[in-house]
């Protein structure tokens, strides 16, 4: 036990093969003393993190002006003809616009694979389409549009927001995506309303990103506005879905993240995991 | 005050490791105060059932496979029958559990408080907070050490790690060290080459015990000194890239790479060395510094985890975890050797062999046995009560499962009644028949 008071009592010290005449589970002041909290913490601004909100944002558009086509097109308000028309000249217009922004003094050769690798998918995927049509026929509407919400989920969750974290994988949210279109295909009446709806899906999952990433603009307010147009012309209730959805995300969600930021509780101390110092 | 102590962990002998030897070594310690002593663990391949190691020591190997890590798959609720039936048989009043990566150990302190018999957890490792493993098992470990009475620690670092990581009482928590058979290290001075400065290396070459910054000190002292050579023990993925350094910069009459060394032929590697080099990036406690002293060499190593606190500055050269600081360390050490200013092996060797002893150990931790013995008993509410306070949706969990387990308790004691279980035979009545001639001690 621990020895009776001295008035020359020494410091205790923090090492094992003295006996410092105190017993096992004694306490010192200097308990604890090295740890150290909340070293690396980051300050939120709150407009700045609703700015950055707006990749998600942008994502979420994508999904919606999807679903609202492919009612469109249910709906025979949109042709096929007009959809693969508009959507090709705005791909080729995006693509000049993305050669223009990178500068690219690449060799016309890379034009030429482009170009080639582009009619390579127009032509399989037309033939192809009449396969992809019947792929989900036989399963019913419900389960269709059960499967599609959570392939569309998927791929919001799964899409690279440009955070390197360990849930991204662009392949399948891009995967995830192009099924859902293929799940809603089915459900239209010609192979040629199939062909537009999935080359469309193409468009936008898999190129409109590429091109996002390169713009740096926010074109949020335009696009927002389509989107709005498109889905109230759908339905009603849809539309006061997202704008709830758009609001959350944008307003709510970095509002909430700084409200949290003083409960943050990161440990240092000397038992961490040393990192090796250059 | 003499105990009944059952001592269990996923590890332990035939595997060889500090974990296993600290237990056998403690057992035995215990075993000589005159406590009675049994050990339960899981079952090794083919090795199943009741063996007896030196002393009487009594092991249940458990028909249990091991699942994954060497430890078996934490189910909490199927161990309790086994556990049971063995805590009334041996008549065990302390259940002392080593290791938070043991299922086998947490379940047992679980069931051993649901039954109100006293719980001990020692806790040999160091973890971190942040990533996602770490935040589960940190979890698993309040629940743990929510019911559990003591708590033991291998260093004042470690204390403070288990502390935060396990929300409890500091003085709930006793700090008591490992220690080392210093009559199987002992120093030689015949087999050291006197005409090079030899550095031992031995550790695993794994990432986490900082082979890469081995790799990156073992050319520049080359270069520095020329009459310095290497002895590397020990294997790992991390091999490799000594090797490589070795090629590149053509050291291959300077570095020997021994691969795995068995533990019986480990002092045999040491006192070839002048001086022992430790690398690791975290440690609780670091046994092999202390072995490693204990054959007189001196220690350079990297200043993480528990290690300050093991040796006295003039045994130990400390150096920051970087390349440069620990050259310098090495630098230091290697000047202290050309002039003879070190500690001379056989002073070193007798401070270990007086400072970390297994008695003292035993000693202490029979210290932690009495006052726990003589507190009072905590009832089922008080515990419900502790378990509420892990967590505001966890707590709601571990209410539940401690309650299913009382439960389950009563179930078993209906199906398979207390007084129906024989007592096991005590084996420290065998051994005072022992000395009247009769010897029933058996080996394994």
């Amino acid at each position: 036990m621990a020895m009776s008071c001295d008035r020359s009592r020494k410091k205790w010290q923090k090492v094992l093969y003295k006996d410092q005449g105190v017993s096992d589970n004694y306490v010192d002041e200097s308990f604890l003393e090295e740890m150290k909290k909340n070293l690396h913490i980051r300050t939120y601004e709150f407009w700045a993190v609703v700015r950055e909100s707006n990749v998600v944002m942008q994502q979420i558009y994508s999904v919606w002006i999807f679903v609202a086509v492919y009612f469109h097109m249910r709906n025979f308000v949109l042709t096929p003809q007009f959809l693969f028309e508009m959507s090709s000249a705005v791909t080729i217009v995006g693509y000049i616009v993305n050669f223009v922004i990178l500068h690219e003094n690449a060799l016309t050769k890379s034009r030429w694979k482009d170009g080639k690798t582009m009619g390579i998918f127009l032509i399989l995927g037309f033939s192809l389409s009449p396969i992809l049509m019947t792929l989900t026929k036989t399963i019913s509407t419900d389960t269709i549009y059960a499967m599609t919400f959570f392939m569309l989920l998927a791929n919001l969750l799964f899409h690279d927001y440009g955070t390197d974290a360990a849930i991204v994988s662009q392949a399948f949210s891009l995967n995830a995506a192009i099924f859902a279109s293929i799940c809603l295909a089915s459900r239209l009446p010609t192979t040629w309303h199939a062909f537009s709806l999935v080359t469309f899906a193409f468009e936008l999952f898999a190129l409109w990103p590429i091109l996002r990433r390169n713009l740096k603009i926010i074109l949020s307010f335009l696009l927002g506005s389509v989107v709005t147009v498109s889905v109230a012309t759908v339905s009603s209730v849809a539309v006061v879905v997202f704008l709830l959805l758009h609001l959350f995300i944008t307003i709510l969600c970095p509002a909430w993240l700084i409200r949290l930021q003083p409960y943050k509780n990161n440990i240092h101390g000397p038992w961490d995991e040393a990192v090796i110092k250059q | 005050m003499k105990h009944s102590i059952c001592m269990v962990s996923d590890f332990f002998y035939p595997n060889i490791g500090g974990v296993e030897s600290h237990i056998y070594q403690l057992s035995q310690c215990l075993i000589e105060r005159g406590h009675k002593v049994i050990v339960v663990t899981h079952a090794y391949g083919n090795r199943s059932g009741i063996r007896y190691l030196s002393n009487g020591l009594k092991v249940y190997y458990l028909p249990i496979q091991p699942v994954y890590n060497q430890c078996i798959l934490p189910t909490v609720f199927t161990t309790l029958p086994v556990i049971r039936n063995i805590l009334l048989r041996e008549s065990i009043n302390i259940v002392h559990g080593h290791s938070a990566f043991s299922a086998l150990a947490l379940e047992s302190i679980f069931h051993a408080r649901t039954m109100n018999v006293k719980a001990v957890f020692t806790d040999h490792s160091l973890f971190g907070f942040a990533d996602l493993s770490s935040i589960l098992t940190n979890k698993i470990l309040k629940f743990s050490l929510a019911g559990v009475n003591h708590a033991i620690c291998v260093s004042h670092t470690c204390k403070e790690n288990t502390v935060l990581r396990g929300k409890i009482d500091p003085s709930d928590v006793s700090v008591i060290p490992n220690a080392v058979d210093a009559s199987i290290f002992t120093p030689t001075s015949t087999e050291r080459d006197p005409e090079k400065i030899t550095i031992v290396v031995m550790s695993r070459l794994v990432y986490r015990k900082g082979a890469d910054l081995l790799a990156s000190v073992i050319p520049e002292i080359c270069s520095r000194h020329s009459d310095v050579q290497f002895i590397i023990g020990g294997d790992g993925p991390k091999r490799l890239a000594i090797e490589e350094v070795r090629e590149h910069f053509q050291l291959h009459d300077r570095i020997r790479l021994l691969g795995t060394v068995g533990h019986s032929a480990v002092r045999q590697v040491l006192v070839r060395g002048d001086i022992f080099l430790n690398t690791s990036l975290t440690e609780a406690f670091c046994i092999a510094i202390v072995e490693a002293a204990s054959c007189g060499l001196q220690v350079v190593s990297t200043s993480v985890g528990g290690i300050p606190e093991v040796l006295p500055p003039d045994m130990i050269q400390l150096a920051e975890p970087s390349a440069t600081s620990l050259v310098e360390s090495l630098d230091k050490a290697i000047a202290k050797r050309r002039n003879c200013q070190l500690l001379s092996p056989d002073g070193a060797h007798d401070w270990v062999r007086k400072t970390y002893t297994w008695q003292n150990v035993a000693e202490r931790t029979e210290i932690v046995y009495d006052k726990i013995s003589a507190a009072t008993e905590v009832t089922l509410a008080d515990r419900l009560h502790r378990y509420n306070k892990c967590g505001l949706v966890a707590g709601k969990i571990f209410i539940f499962i401690a309650a299913l387990n009382y439960l389950l308790l009563i179930l078993c004691n209906w199906i398979s009644p207390v007084q129906n279980i024989d007592l096991a035979i005590d084996c420290r009545k065998l051994r005072r028949l022992k000395t009247g001639g009769v010897n029933l001690e058996q080996s394994s």
